[in-house]
């Protein structure tokens, strides 16, 4: 693999990079506009596979908080055009590292030790990238450890990465810069706590504690004493990673049990314990040889507060969405209708994210569902698109918690479509006690 | 203890107490037990006892990395990082004394004096770290320049050095950045690059094709 040998941190380097990316975004656009001058049937595909790749190969670079938004944009396929998508799904698994002796010398500042010492055997150069670290083999009295080192700099470089990242994401999503300022804290919120090793590795015990009832789930075991903010050490999972594991011919019942494994993972987490795993990755899972999906990854924890549970699932309930009073008033608790809206815009927006809500929904209409039909993520894809273009939409609405509460399930619908599963929605159900009243 | 190992502790504890060289020979013996004789057994200078500390840092770094398991499945890259880090690390334990030696020379354009024997080991590590580079092909073998690579890691030592000196940055994080990042440019640019593809380019032009007539030479 080819090893990452810099990575430009201090912030002038990074708006360089970003400047830079955002001139070939420019640049890609001239291209487009002078090429559609003499060929009127171009589509923007190809304009959006140059800025993706222009994007990515960026991004990539800088690693950290960037490569985290860049995965993150891929989790949100319903509003990205298919290009980004493809492009930014390989965000987890390209991540160049980081040199040896720099391993070492975080081991050195942690444990006042080496690697070599700590372990019976230690593998320096990394098998697995983490989004903001990477993963190393290690063996320790006869049992493989999967140990997780941070980049060094990491937490320092989020909030001036994100603040660099807006103009990009302005351009790209089309928002303005006030209105995206309430989401961007949101998404650095999260990534700091990403950044936490000691949370990270307290909500790990915590949540695959909480989850060890739920079917065909599989969890390391956390070592705390091998662990710091730093370095997390856990057992080695073995297993496929959902695109290997697929590459393998599975067969429909496999597929299924998987399938459904994710599914009570989420919503036992959602319904439950009200926090969820928000990381719906590929790379977060690995299917185990004894066919049970291990989740090696708990960094990104979103709770959902009462205030947003409550409305957002009484959505989910069959019916409710065509009680209209009902409807509206939880779309104005959930900020998806705006105070000073006026009759005509609380009617449209009603229409638009009654369309939207009904699908995002959908799987919990029956209870049954088959993630492999193409038409469910054709509407989303085409909703996404519809409303990308309007500009209605242009301002983002809804309150923040959107913001993983959508990438999680929509990741999770990803996932499942990507399995081709179909599997019993009602096993693990929204504990839902809104009382409607009307105002 | 060694008699030399003595005169060099003392010798430390009294420039971080004091916060200057005891005055006379003579005097500083004295302090410790000792004739003026036994001090110039050891050591010729006060100088040269300064001298002495950072050879021996740089010696037991040197040791100490090359004992490490990796150590031999390292590239040099690698080589030339994991000295710095642990160089750092190293010199962190004597940082007061470190930063007092240097304080005496302003300078810090030219190698001073203090560290001329501290150039000579490296200068060895280096050029055995480079050629064996350049033998494996790591390394770009180009002409008068391939012989000037260890001057260009001598550089990056002042730079590191300097830069430690002035790190406030919490568990001296800023200076792995600086080590990660100045090793890593200096190791791209002994690598082949662009730029000797270019310059093979141009020889080739210049021999092969009517360019040189049209350019009328």
């Amino acid at each position: 693999m080819k090893t990452q040998e810099s990575m430009p941190t201090t912030k002038v380097e990074r708006s360089v990079k970003f400047v830079t990316t955002g001139f070939k975004i420019g640049g890609n656009y001239v291209k487009h506009y002078s090429k559609k001058l003499f060929d009127p049937e171009l589509t923007r595909d190809e304009l959006n596979e140059d800025n993706a790749t222009d994007i990515y190969n960026s991004l990539s670079e800088l690693k950290g908080s960037a490569l985290k938004i860049a995965q993150m944009l891929s989790m949100d396929k319903n509003i990205m055009p298919k290009a980004y998508v493809n492009k930014f799904s390989q965000s987890q698994y390209n991540a160049p590292p980081l040199s040896g002796p720099l391993i070492i010398r975080t081991f050195i500042k942690s444990f006042g030790k080496s690697p070599e010492d700590i372990f019976d055997a230690f593998n320096p150069v990394s098998t697995r990238a983490a989004s903001i670290g990477q993963v190393h083999e290690a063996i320790l009295k006869n049992k493989k450890l999967a140990v997780k080192v941070q980049y060094p700099g990491v937490a320092d470089s989020i909030s001036s990465d994100l603040k660099l990242i807006k103009p990009i994401a302005f351009r790209l999503l089309g928002m303005n810069e006030k209105e995206l300022n309430i989401y961007i804290k949101e998404v650095e919120e999260r990534l700091l706590e990403e950044t936490d090793y000691n949370l990270e590795i307290r909500r790990s015990i915590e949540f695959s504690k909480a989850c060890r009832n739920v079917k065909n789930l599989a969890f390391p075991q956390y070592y705390p004493k091998l662990s710091s903010d730093k370095i997390i050490t856990m057992d080695w999972m073995e297993g496929l990673h959902l695109k290997e594991f697929l590459a393998t011919n599975p067969s429909q019942e496999l597929k299924n049990k998987i399938g459904q494994a994710l599914w009570d993972f989420y919503n036992f987490q959602q319904h439950e314990l009200r926090a969820v795993h928000a990381d719906p990755h590929p790379g977060n899972f690995l299917i185990t040889p004894d066919e049970k999906l291990a989740v090696i990854d708990f960094g990104c924890i979103k709770e959902l507060p009462d205030d947003f549970y409550h409305p957002f699932f009484a959505l989910a309930k069959p019916g409710m969405i065509d009680d209209k009073a009902a409807t509206i008033k939880a779309f104005r608790e959930l900020e998806m209708i705006h105070p000073k809206d006026d009759k005509k815009q609380i009617e449209f927006y009603y229409q638009s994210y009654k369309e939207m809500i009904s699908l995002f929904f959908l799987p919990y209409a029956t209870s049954t569902f088959d993630f492999s039909e193409p038409e469910f993520f054709e509407n989303i894809y085409a909703h996404g698109e519809k409303i990308t273009s309007m500009p209605e939409f242009k301002q983002p609405r809804g309150v923040k918690h959107f913001i993983y509460v959508n990438r999680t399930n929509f990741g999770l619908y990803m996932l499942l479509n990507e399995l081709n599963a179909t599997i019993r929605t009602d096993t693990y159900l929204p504990h839902v006690s809104y009382i409607n009243q009307q105002n | 203890m060694t008699n030399a190992d003595q005169i060099k502790n003392g010798y430390i504890d009294y420039v971080l107490t004091h916060g200057e060289q005891p005055k006379t020979v003579y005097n500083f013996a004295k302090k410790l037990k000792m004739s003026e004789a036994d001090f110039y057994k050891s050591y010729p200078s006060f100088i040269s006892i300064e001298k002495a500390v950072w050879e021996d840092m740089t010696k037991e770094t040197l040791v100490k990395i090359k004992e490490q398991k990796v150590w031999a499945k390292y590239t040099a890259r690698e080589r030339v990082l994991s000295f710095f880090y642990s160089y750092i690390e190293k010199l962190k334990t004597q940082r007061s004394f470190i930063i007092y030696t240097l304080k005496k020379y302003p300078n810090r354009l030219t190698t001073p004096d203090l560290l001329s024997g501290v150039k000579i080991i490296f200068y060895d590590f280096a050029e055995g770290i480079i050629n064996e580079g350049l033998e494996k092909g790591e390394l770009a073998d180009r002409k008068f320049f391939s012989n000037r690579y260890k001057d260009a890691l001598w550089i990056q030592f002042g730079f590191i050095i300097n830069f430690w000196i002035d790190d406030n940055s919490p568990a001296f994080e800023k200076t792995d950045e600086a080590i990660e990042k100045g090793i890593n440019v200096t190791f791209d640019l002994f690598q082949r690059s662009p730029i000797d593809n270019l310059f093979e380019y141009g020889k080739f032009l210049t021999r092969n094709s009517k360019f040189k007539e049209k350019m009328g030479i």
